[in-house]
């Protein structure tokens, strides 16, 4: 077999390209580190999907240091959740699986970017340096409406992001002249203690109680409030934690009025 | 063979034999496509794919340090 | 005296003319229905609803792919069999036999896609080329994708049988080089269709007639693209070959070297199949490092690829210069560029030099964040088969149509308007998709305009991309009106005595060069055997381990019904609650 010299020197580039080519993906994997969508994530019936610890709720989880993770079902043609929120500086280990039909979860713009195969848990860990703001979409066929198929990734700066949530418990009425209690629920779902400050305000009074809520707990403030000094009528009021506020309204009532005194939830709520 | 219609053979001017054909031509042609291959490649595998991040990493992470 | 291929086999001339008709015919439907999509995604022209656009989609991708590539391949292969072999084929009634069941099985299928635009047809098939389950068709695709592909396999039975008679009484003599590049495809086809036909027939068949309950959606996935990357070499083998065979000849010279050709296709044979994997990089299920096995055995298919571009261009540059070319590059001019059946086919050849190029990326593991599912994939095909394949099909029509049917080109300067026009429509339709996948916009998608983000090119504007798709497609659409005119014309024109000699490229370097070792086609075939067992036991083994053989009880879904995405959510989470 004879073969032109330059179709031979043209064979060993065409290998040089090859061996080449692959030696860069081996840079890849080895030095910045990417890694591949691999058999890590398990499987799972997607029929036990509600029931499952970690899809059964899904959303973001604080794991520890800077890591989070964030569990995820796709579905036909939602993401649940729909709004994804988390902090810069973070390594984040995203948990996908489908409800139904195979989708991706695809954050445009980003190398983030895997397929969503029913039966199947996608686990993927990413960097995120930097704040931003991305979409997520579905690039895979799901049916009908696959077009329709989005959700939104915000990695917000460091200092604005938490896992707190605020909910309060107050009676819609009291009468005149009795003591009733509105009571604030914070919980608090980073590894660390949170030391924050509760605030109330009802009418033209205001009261503050500092607390510490404990890593990945919650913690009660109850806060007295006397209808004497209020006086009849309706009283806005107001519970403030951080960044995140509850209101309701609470109405002063004369005995005589005959109003049940029931703890009907007059503001009752998650922030 | 020749016929009216295949242009190819009726306007053959010579006959160049296996031994003294050199396609120097072509290997000119490939060199400029390896070139291309090359220089896109990098331009696609360091610019538009890293620099496109963030990127999926490895769960154990070394990275930190290189970061 | 005519000696053209309608004078030397009138009896095949019948099968391969039906067979390019059929492949025509599916190539007239397929790239219209390419227009209505490209003009709704990018939002020039929305004549039908969003939900339609994948039941055309669905219609776009089998037809063409599947259909339109595979019929002209029966067709190209037919003629090389007993072109080279100088003999007919055994029993014409076993091959029209073929031909037929490749027929009933396209009416199948397409009937069956049909359904999901026209009420009247119960039938159902919204999904897509792939069939990803769980999204479940009417059963009829099944069997109709089972009827095609069997039929595929009696064609090949009917080229090897044709090649044992010949082989029976020519001994001693080399297999001729068409005859070789149809049998080695041939054999890779059987061995890559063989995952498909059993996924579809042990698994997606009885659980579309409800007769097991559920798949394992990552096994038949895995089972598709078994299948799914060695399909895209066996449409390119038919172009492979002509350009191997014909452009020589075309260009005024000899095939530069026989036995690199034989290489190239041996290589092929060995490696079509153990790379589908690489479609998967981002799957879960599958370990890295059985993606890292399947990106080996990709990159090293570019081996024969790029073996091709210099034995090709070596080849031409021969024939330029024997048309009295000279110097460096000056040679080219030399070249019969008037010719619409040359310079179709270098264009397609020159297309596929920058397809390689995106393929490339595709085959790189990592790499595969960035253009997974992209628009990017979509522009890289619409080089390989949209144009590689499909331009050298249509250029090689003007001078196979004359041969089998004995009647002249109606337009031979239309025909080289025609594959121009299709050249300039596919470098604005591709270069866009491809750019357009750098940034994430999405492939298989209706309308990719969402509310709550906005696609952030580096360079450009969505606008000026989705214009340069509409417009490469436009003018696609009329390249591929005006080659079908040229057909019909040809055909309805009356019998001609000026059709060229049925002859292919002679060679500089015989099969007397090559070892004879490249012919024997049962240590390949072998060799290739171990190599897909080698690549796909193990992840097998692993998707069954871990998924079962039929899937954690995984229903089907049509996810198409009338009530809109509210009610059709609803039912999907009644049906899993």
């Amino acid at each position: 077999m004879n073969i032109h010299t330059y179709e031979k020197a043209w064979l060993v580039a065409a290998m040089v390209l090859i061996v080449g080519f692959m030696a860069t993906i081996t840079y890849g994997a080895v030095g910045p580190g990417i890694a591949m969508i691999d058999d890590d994530g398990g499987t799972i019936d997607p029929a036990e999907i509600n029931d499952h610890e970690r899809f059964g709720e899904p959303g973001v989880e604080h794991v520890g240091d800077d890591e989070y993770e964030v569990a995820v079902v796709a579905q036909a043609w939602s993401y649940t959740p729909e709004q994804i929120e988390v902090p810069a500086d973070s390594e984040v280990t995203f948990y996908v699986t489908s409800r139904d039909v195979t989708h991706s979860f695809s954050v445009v713009g980003t190398n983030v970017n895997t397929m969503v195969i029913p039966g199947q848990i996608s686990e993927m860990t990413v960097r995120f340096d930097e704040p931003g703001e991305y979409g997520i979409l579905c690039n895979e066929y799901c049916g009908e409406y696959h077009h329709t198929m989005e959700g939104k990734l915000n990695v917000v700066p460091e200092d604005e992001f938490d896992l707190t949530e605020l909910s309060v418990d107050a009676p819609s009425e009291v009468e005149a002249g009795n003591e009733t209690t509105i009571t604030a629920n914070v919980s608090n779902g980073m590894q660390e203690d949170l030391e924050t400050t509760v605030a109330l305000e009802i009418g033209d009074q205001g009261s503050e109680r500092d607390v510490t809520v404990p890593g990945d707990g919650s913690e009660e403030v109850e806060f007295t409030v006397d209808s004497a000094e209020l006086g009849e009528g309706d009283h806005d009021w107001t519970v403030t934690v951080d960044d995140y506020e509850e209101t309701g309204t609470l109405t002063v009532v004369n005995a005589t009025d005959g109003g049940d005194g029931s703890a009907a939830s007059g503001g009752d709520g998650d922030a | 063979m020749a016929s009216a219609t295949e242009t190819g053979e009726t306007d053959q001017v010579r006959e160049i034999g296996h031994e003294e054909y050199d396609p120097v031509g072509t290997a000119i042609l490939i060199t400029i496509y390896f070139l291309i291959l090359v220089l896109l490649w990098v331009f696609m595998y360091f610019v538009e794919f890293l620099g496109n991040g963030p990127t999926v990493v490895g769960a154990v992470l070394t990275v930190v340090g290189l970061a | 005296m005519r000696n053209a291929y309608v004078d030397q086999f009138p009896a095949e001339a019948k099968v391969i003319k039906a067979a390019f008709w059929s492949s025509f015919l599916a190539l007239a439907i397929g790239g219209s229905l390419g227009l209505l999509q490209a003009l709704h995604r990018t939002d020039v022209l929305r004549i039908m609803e969003a939900p339609d656009y994948y039941t055309v989609l669905t219609a776009h991708g089998v037809l063409l792919a599947i259909t339109f590539t595979i019929f002209f391949l029966v067709g190209i292969f037919t003629w090389g069999v007993t072109t080279s072999l100088d003999r007919g084929l055994v029993d014409l009634r076993f091959t029209w036999g073929w031909y037929a069941m490749m027929v009933v099985g396209t009416v199948l299928v397409g009937v069956s896609i049909l359904g999901g635009v026209v009420d009247a047809i119960p039938m159902n098939a919204d999904v897509l080329f792939t069939f990803y389950a769980p999204l479940q068709p009417h059963p009829a695709f099944y069997v109709g994708l089972v009827l095609f592909v069997v039929g595929t396999w009696l064609a090949g039975a009917d080229w090897f049988r044709t090649w044992l008679a010949w082989r029976s009484d020519n001994p001693d003599e080399r297999i001729p080089l068409p005859t070789f590049m149809a049998l080695t495809t041939t054999l890779f086809w059987y061995l890559c269709t063989l995952g498909v036909a059993l996924s579809i027939l042990l698994l997606l068949l009885p659980w579309s007639l409800g007769i097991v309950d559920s798949v394992n959606p990552l096994l038949t996935r895995t089972l598709f693209w078994y299948f799914g990357h060695a399909v895209v070499y066996f449409w390119l083998m038919p172009a492979y070959m002509l350009w191997y065979v014909m452009l020589p000849k075309l260009s005024g010279g000899k095939l530069f070297s026989d036995p690199l050709a034989r290489v190239v296709f041996v290589l092929f044979l060995l490696l079509s199949t153990p790379t589908g994997i690489h479609h998967q990089y981002l799957d879960p299920g599958i370990a890295e490092g059985y993606k890292f096995i399947a990106m080996t055995n990709t990159m090293f298919l570019l081996l024969p690829s790029l073996l091709t571009a210099f034995t090709v261009v070596a080849s031409m540059e021969h024939g330029a210069r024997q048309r009295g070319g000279t110097g460096y590059l000056g040679w080219l001019k030399a070249l019969p560029w008037r010719d619409p059946v040359f310079t179709g086919m270098a264009l397609a050849g020159l297309m596929f030099a920058a397809a390689g190029f995106s393929g490339m990326i595709n085959a790189g593991m990592n790499i595969n964040y960035l253009v997974h599912n992209t628009w990017w994939i979509v522009g890289h095909f619409h080089l390989t088969v949209g144009t590689a394949v499909a331009l050298t099909f249509m250029a090689a029509a003007y001078w196979f149509i004359p041969q089998v049917t004995g009647k002249e080109l109606w337009n031979r300067s239309l025909g080289l308007v025609q594959v121009l026009v299709w050249f300039v429509g596919m470098t604005f339709m591709s270069n866009a998709m491809h750019r357009s996948g750098l940034f994430g916009v999405p492939r298989r998608t209706a309308e990719p305009q969402y509310e709550n983000f906005a696609f952030e090119p580096a360079a450009g504007s969505m606008g000026e991309i989705n214009a340069q798709v509409a417009l490469g497609a436009t003018l696609l659409t009329v390249s591929l009106a005006l080659f079908l005119l040229n057909m019909v014309m040809t055909s309805l024109g009356g019998s001609s005595d000026e059709i060229p000699d049925n002859t292919y490229a002679e060679t500089l370097s015989g099969p007397e060069d090559a070892p004879v070792v490249l012919d024997n086609l049962k240590l390949w075939t072998a060799i290739a055997t171990v190599l897909v067992i080698f690549a796909y036991t193990l992840p097998l083994a692993s998707i069954i381990d871990a998924g079962g053989l039929f899937g954690p009880g995984i229903d089907g879904f049509q996810l198409a019904i009338e009530a809109g995405p509210a009610f059709v959510l609803e039912s999907v989470r009644e049906v899993i609650a």
